[in-house]
């Protein structure tokens, strides 16, 4: 397979091809594994009730996906927008820790704050007690339902368009403004016409990540009764037992999402980022009155409290009920095993994301380019999906080793690979490659490409221009994408039931298999865990943008 | 340059360093006592009957959580080169359809032969139930009178319009019992009365067996479809408030003057290629022993097995009732049929 491959470049362009992309190309051949063995499968056409999913289900897999989607694009651009613009353009009240603050809900598993929420909202539920301790008839709200999933789901994901959003609004250029309002426009006006076109594509990008993972969820989803793609897809996977259909929908899905991708591209490639470049001085903050500014700084808190405040609180309240039961030595050990997983994860795939962000660039090879949008696709493709991506190529290749060893030398070696680490963590990295790929790219985009054509005619190497000029300029990129990496690891739920190894558990599973046993009240410990290591790393991440 | 190197190598490293640490737990596996297990079930007092087992018998438990339908597909994938020995799952449908698929073997032991019911186990001996559950219907005590109740099949009368709770069909408890009343009253009744349930249900299905019986209790409606085994939990709650909701439903075992109510299994069958069968068979043995059948009985709010031991003080008081006794592999072979049906009557 990689043979085919790499002599595609030699047998063409053999002048441009050398070392670096031929690493490039296996790296992206790895990461596209589980994408080829699928479009494979998707060769072989669907299961028997395709017809069936078709007639009865299709539509409503489709409309309910679509409604979800665009609901969530709605609230998490607003709460995203608006939050962004509020901290990084006045001076409010507790301006400096919303600004923090506003990416905390990154640390919370959506289905998490799915199960809050129905908890809080349930008949005799800290809502219904609140009412009544204050003297109210005690009305329950329902949110189980599509709404209740669209703002659940949006004030968990919302902090990807917060992110990127504010990252241009801080460094926006002041002459701008001050030129827009020279000119007569208001601060209404200068926002819609001038800064809202500037930050498009990165808010473009932040809403994608937030589709993306709309359309991977399954856990909220599932418990909110609302039946969506990725729910047909277990359905059809697992209930009907018809793997290919299954895959049939994750295609028609996977369809979609490089839909998407290319038009972000396309726009990203016609706007650019060249305010961005020119101005590194961060925008002064503007003074307003003191009633404005506490409003701005109460819409500023809105998705902090619905995101993280609420449902963390409701969290710990079961965790009072129940901490004597879950916390015992087994328990810290499953949390230090998570804890592993998610930094090895964290450091091997930005160490990948960085080849496939800068081999392209030192090589005139076309081919590079396309294929690390293929390396970056893993992120669309819902996690046990990947996982039987992983699974059939690598059994594959371990019943092949075992067969060589048996010839050659007699021993029985058994799987090699999978049941192993070394097979989640490949999995991993295929996931998150896309999480890990995007704020690296950001930050690259703002390093001149002048500094290193100089660096080089100056004599120096591709590896020391990078270690020398990048590399310095590219450690914000680094550690973000570290962070968002290891912070969705330690999330990371379907992937890792099933390709996770005997003896090794992480903290989302054990919360998995508390909520799946209609445990909830003790699933709040594990949760309140994984919440906990997301915390202070995402901290750390703020002040990095702010640097 | 040299840095490159140092990093990959530090890669390497890293990788290499995971992989052996697994490798050597695999080359154990092939010279040590020990049993792999992968199972749907992960309560505590599993986890105590399998350290019992490691006790009593030096035998190494090797635990594998997932979903059936996952731990399935991983042993489809695997093939012959599968480490599990013993695949439990929650649900008798996952056993029957793992058998179809040539995932389980045939075994022959005396021993689970005398102590389970017929009905309760695979007539080639492919699996053996080790618990049950059964389907029953949690009532509002103070709006639903018992005398109106009577059969699953009455649920489908036009009283019961907006009283009905019920999750999701995606459930397998749901589809275990439409696939018995495919199986006892024929497709196309089958189909009548789930339409005519969608007609009655009190709000879309979601949530799990435990929200539907609260629902009950708020006032959503009148009857959930739930599991005995939730009601016991509920009662168990840390929360008062769960509780509380328990306290205030009736529970009644439908079908009693007939075919009896349903009931549903968990259940363990050994891996057709089990590297270790011979353990594997002393493993469900021993879970189907009194000993371990009365851990599970007094824990986990589930009916044993093994009719030697009785029920627990709680499943005790909701009195004695008449299951039906539709041979369990029936429910495997309409659960496909059963899932289609839900989505063509649209039961979400």
């Amino acid at each position: 397979m990689f043979k085919g491959i790499i002599s595609i470049p030699k047998l063409h362009i053999r002048r441009d091809t050398n070392k670096w992309s031929i690493i490039t190309l296996i790296i992206v051949c790895f990461v596209a594994i589980p994408v080829i063995t699928i479009a494979i499968k998707l060769l072989m056409g669907p299961g028997e009730s395709w017809g069936h999913i078709v007639e009865n289900v299709l539509l409503d897999y489709s409309l309910n996906t679509l409604f979800l989607s665009v609901g969530c694009i709605i609230l998490t651009g607003f709460f995203g927008v608006s939050a962004a613009w509020i901290v990084s353009r006045y001076h409010i009240p507790l301006g400096k820790t919303l600004e923090w603050m506003l990416i905390l809900p990154l640390a919370m598993p959506s289905y998490i704050t799915a199960y809050a929420y129905a908890g809080l909202f349930d008949y005799g539920g800290t809502f219904q007690r609140i009412l009544e301790s204050i003297g109210l008839p005690a009305a329950r709200l329902s949110v189980m339902n599509m709404y209740g999933l669209i703002v659940v789901l949006s004030v968990s994901l919302f902090p990807y368009v917060y992110v990127s959003a504010r990252a241009v609004f801080l460094y926006q250029s002041n002459r701008l403004i001050e030129a827009s309002k020279m000119l007569g426009a208001g601060e209404t006006k200068t926002f819609f016409t001038l800064i809202l076109p500037i930050a498009r594509p990165a808010i473009v990008g932040g809403l994608i990540l937030v589709i993306m993972e709309v359309l991977n969820d399954y856990g909220a989803a599932k418990y909110y009764g609302v039946s969506t793609f990725t729910t047909g897809i277990f359905r059809s996977w697992f209930s009907l037992a018809e793997p290919a259909t299954a895959v049939y929908l994750s295609a028609l899905l996977l369809l979609v999402v490089f839909l998407l991708l290319y038009f972000e591209s396309k726009q990203r490639g016609n706007k650019g980022y060249a305010t961005l470049t020119k101005s590194a001085v961060q925008l002064p903050k503007l003074k307003v009155s003191k009633r404005r500014a506490f409003f701005l700084s109460s819409i500023a808190s809105i998705p902090v409290i619905l995101g993280f405040v609420i449902p963390v609180g409701q969290l710990c309240y079961w965790a009072v009920l129940t901490y004597a039961e879950v916390l015992n030595a087994s328990f810290f050990k499953i949390a230090l095993q998570s804890l592993g997983i998610a930094v090895i994860t964290g450091v091997i795939t930005v160490f990948f994301a960085v080849l496939i962000l800068y081999i392209p660039k030192w090589n005139r090879l076309k081919i590079l380019k396309k294929s690390s949008r293929i390396a970056i696709l893993g992120y669309a493709i819902p996690g046990a999906v990947i996982a039987i991506g992983i699974m059939i190529p690598t059994l594959a290749l371990d019943k092949w080793l075992i067969e060589i060893s048996n010839q050659l030398f007699h021993i029985d070696i058994g799987l090699l690979l999978n049941g192993t680490i070394f097979i989640l963590i490949y999995a991993y990295v295929i996931r998150f490659m896309a999480v890990a790929f995007n704020p690296l790219k950001g930050s690259s985009i703002k390093i001149s490409e002048g500094l290193a054509e100089s660096s080089q005619l100056l004599g120096a190497g591709k590896l020391k221009t990078f270690f020398k000029i990048e590399f310095p300029l590219l450690k914000t990129g680094l550690f973000s994408a570290f962070i968002l990496v290891f912070v969705d690891a330690m999330k990371e739920l379907p992937l890792t039931l099933i390709l996770k190894p005997y003896d090794v558990n992480t903290l989302a599973v054990k919360a998995y298999e508390f909520a799946s046993d209609e445990l909830i009240l003790e699933s709040s410990i594990p949760s309140l865990c994984i919440i906990a290591t997301g915390v202070v790393p995402i901290i750390v991440l703020n002040r990095l943008i702010l640097k | 340059m040299k840095k490159n190197i140092l990093i990959a190598l530090a890669t390497i490293g890293i990788l290499t360093s995971c992989k052996n640490e697994t490798k050597d737990t695999i080359n154990k596996e092939v010279s040590l006592k020990e049993v792999n297990v992968y199972t749907h079930r992960h309560y505590p007092t599993d986890q105590e009957l399998f350290a019992q087992f490691e006790n009593q018998t030096g035998i190494k438990v090797n635990v594998v959580n997932a979903s059936a339908d996952e731990l399935m597909q991983k042993m489809m994938q695997e093939g012959e080169q599968s480490p599990a020995d013993v695949l439990i799952t929650v649900d008798a449908g996952r056993l029957v359809k793992a058998t179809d698929e040539n995932l389980l073997q045939p075994i022959s032991s005396e021993t689970l032969n005398t102590t389970i019911p017929e009905h309760l186990r695979a007539e080639n001996g492919e699996w053996y139930g080790l618990t049950k559950r059964a389907r029953v219907l949690a009532y509002a005590k103070d709006r639903v009178q018992p005398e109106d109740l009577s059969t699953y099949e009455n649920l489908a009368n036009a009283d019961w319009k907006g009283k009905i709770l019920v999750r999701s069909s995606g459930n397998i408890y749901n589809q275990s019992l439409m696939a018995s009343i495919i199986a006892n009253n024929g497709k196309e009744a089958a189909k009548a009365w789930a339409e005519k349930v969608v007609g009655n249900m009190a709000r879309n299905p979601k949530g799990n067996d435990r929200d539907q019986i609260k629902a009950v209790v708020a006032g959503e409606g009148d009857i959930a479809i739930v599991n005995t085994y939730y009601i016991g939990k509920l009662l168990n709650s840390k929360d008062p408030v769960e509780v509380k909701a328990g306290e205030r439903v009736g529970i009644f075992f439908p079908n009693q003057n007939g075919r009896g109510t349903h009931i549903n299994i968990s259940g363990a069958g050994v891996a057709k290629y089990a590297p270790n069968k011979e353990n594997a068979i002393a493993f469900i043995e021993y879970l189907a022993s009194k000993e371990a059948q009365e851990v599970f009985a007094k824990a986990n709010y589930e009916y044993p097995v093994n009719p030697a031991v009785s029920a627990s003080p709680l499943l005790q008081s909701w009195g004695n009732f008449k299951e039906d006794t539709l041979s369990l592999s029936e429910l495997g072979k309409n659960n496909k049929s059963a899932v289609m049906l839900f989505d063509v009557v649209g039961w979400k």
